[in-house]
């Protein structure tokens, strides 16, 4: 009898073990409209209502854990930010000047068309989204958002946010979509330190959620603290960046010259990944070689 | 632990609430910097009371359910999944619980072994990822938050599933009471029974008694 439940037992073990590694490889080297795909997404179809309402049923219970989390940090960045202060007083008469020239600037190189073309430009249509759910691994950083292929919503649109760029379109549902952010190890973004800086890659560094790096910056190129950095929308006749110009990705916070030829370029993204509620995916927009959306 | 289809019902609702919580309100937190992850917690509770048939089919179940929702590679998070509830079972059909501590620090490491196995397939199949020492720190403190979160979850979940137990009763206050009193029980049972043969001794001794009267008269 004993014998016969530990055969059973190991039965089941081999089994579920078979399945989940067929599962995984069949899965992994299917094509995205093969039958595991469309049964998957159909499951998260099928479900994302009760995720929907489960988000929204649970938004008090995070705002307060929220709150303990700002309380206590804030507590702690009281003495950082009135030393802030007082620095960034001195620095608001400089500021002041440089307003004027900053202005000149600006219509030089005609940063406004650029950095605002998510919002402005025609050929995208904006569709919001609130955000439904979020993976809480370390490596898979993406979130799910409540709109779908019926929104109009194609694989690899950019995703952005009122701060700046929040990812891409991995998935999509009928009625949801899953965002890979740009804090995602599988993703790299081409990018333009402005005004007229060097062209890199963003990327992320796995477990590192606050910090993005930048690399291909050469020791030899001009890059300094506090610089932004845009989309560079690279594209040539048979590949392109998902990403089109102009969508602002953070701010350099830390150069060092590298032993070999290429900086260590530090970047700050300027969306909080966590506090992310609400996020446009730019939808249609113009066609781009190598790029399904 | 005896499965039924009611049973079943009740393992399938815990499940599916785990998982929307956690992908709808627990990856939403940041604890300590880290996002706190309950499910290899709930796996390991559903093992630890159900056994390693029971606590593999429950993570793999829970597992498939998780790669739906993300639409992640499906298989990771089931296989990953499924080894922390036959671990846990096979804990708890070889050693005793008799512990409080036991299913924390099992759910804890339990959720330790799921975080780096995790990574390390997602590393496996292709993830181009370069990995920080923080991720050392992230594994860690998702294990602590998983030892934490067996506190609360253990006691729930074994109410949720209490009709299925097939456990040693704990010692209650009742029974600690009755034990103290079995031996009051027995000195009266003892006193009762010494009496009894101290009457039947006397009764047999009355007609000797009266015969050997008798042989002297």
């Amino acid at each position: 009898m004993y014998r016969k439940q530990i055969r059973r037992r190991r039965t089941i073990l081999v089994a579920l073990i078979i399945t989940s590694l067929v599962l995984l490889s069949a899965h992994f080297s299917e094509a995205e409209s093969g039958p595991l795909h469309a049964i998957q997404r159909g499951v998260a179809t099928v479900l994302s209502p009760l995720e929907s309402v489960a988000s929204e049923a649970l938004k008090p219970a995070r705002d307060l854990v929220d709150w303990f989390d700002e309380t206590f940090e804030a507590r702690g960045e009281n003495d950082q930010l009135r030393e802030d202060l007082a620095a960034a007083r001195a620095e608001l008469a400089q500021a002041q000047d440089a307003v004027g020239q900053n202005e000149e600037l600006q219509k030089m190189l005609d940063l406004n068309d650029k950095i605002e073309l998510a919002g402005f430009d025609p050929a995208y249509k904006p569709v919001a989204a609130r955000i439904i759910n979020r993976s809480p691994s370390v490596i898979n950083a993406t979130l799910g958002v409540n709109a779908g292929s019926g929104d109009g919503v194609e694989e690899d649109d950019p995703v952005i946010s009122g701060d700046g760029l929040v990812g891409r379109v991995a998935e999509v549902t009928a009625s949801t979509a899953q965002v890979q952010l740009i804090t995602d190890p599988r993703n790299a973004v081409s990018a333009r330190v402005l005004p007229d800086g060097p062209q890199g890659i963003v990327q992320p560094v796995a477990g590192d959620p606050d910090d993005l790096r930048l690399d291909f910056i050469t020791n030899e190129q001009q890059v300094e603290e506090g610089q932004m950095l845009v989309t560079a929308g690279w594209s040539n006749d048979e590949i392109s960046s998902a990403y089109p110009y102009g969508i602002p990705i953070g701010e350099i916070t830390e150069t060092t010259l590298g032993e070999q030829d290429f900086q260590r370029v530090t970047v700050q993204p300027y969306v909080d990944m966590r506090e992310l509620q609400d996020v446009q995916v730019l939808t249609g927009g113009p066609a781009r070689p190598g790029v399904s959306g | 632990m005896i499965v039924t289809w009611q049973i079943g019902v009740r393992l399938a609702l815990i499940v599916l609430l785990a998982v929307v919580v956690q992908v709808s309100f627990l990856s939403y937190l940041s604890i300590l910097g880290a996002t706190p992850d309950a499910l290899p917690a709930v796996i390991a509770v559903i093992g630890l009371l159900g056994g390693a048939v029971t606590g593999a089919v429950a993570g793999f179940a829970t597992g498939l359910l998780v790669d739906s929702l993300l639409l992640q590679t499906l298989g990771v998070s089931s296989l990953v999944l499924l080894s922390v509830g036959y671990l846990a079972g096979r804990y708890r059909e070889q050693f005793e619980i008799d512990s409080p501590m036991a299913p924390a620090l099992l759910a804890g490491g339990l959720t330790l072994l799921a975080t780096a196995g995790f990574i390390g397939l997602q590393l496996m199949l292709g993830v181009e990822a370069t990995v920080s020492l923080l991720v050392v720190r992230e594994i860690l403190i998702k294990a602590l938050l998983g030892f934490l979160m067996a506190f609360p979850l253990y006691p729930l979940i074994r109410f949720a599933l209490r009709p299925a137990l097939v456990l040693e009763e704990p010692p209650t206050r009742r029974r600690i009471f009755r034990n103290r009193r079995r031996p009051v029980r027995r000195r009266r049972l003892r006193r009762a029974s010494t009496e009894i043969s101290r009457l039947n001794n006397a009764g047999a001794r009355r007609p000797s008694d009266s015969a050997s009267q008798g042989g002297v008269a």
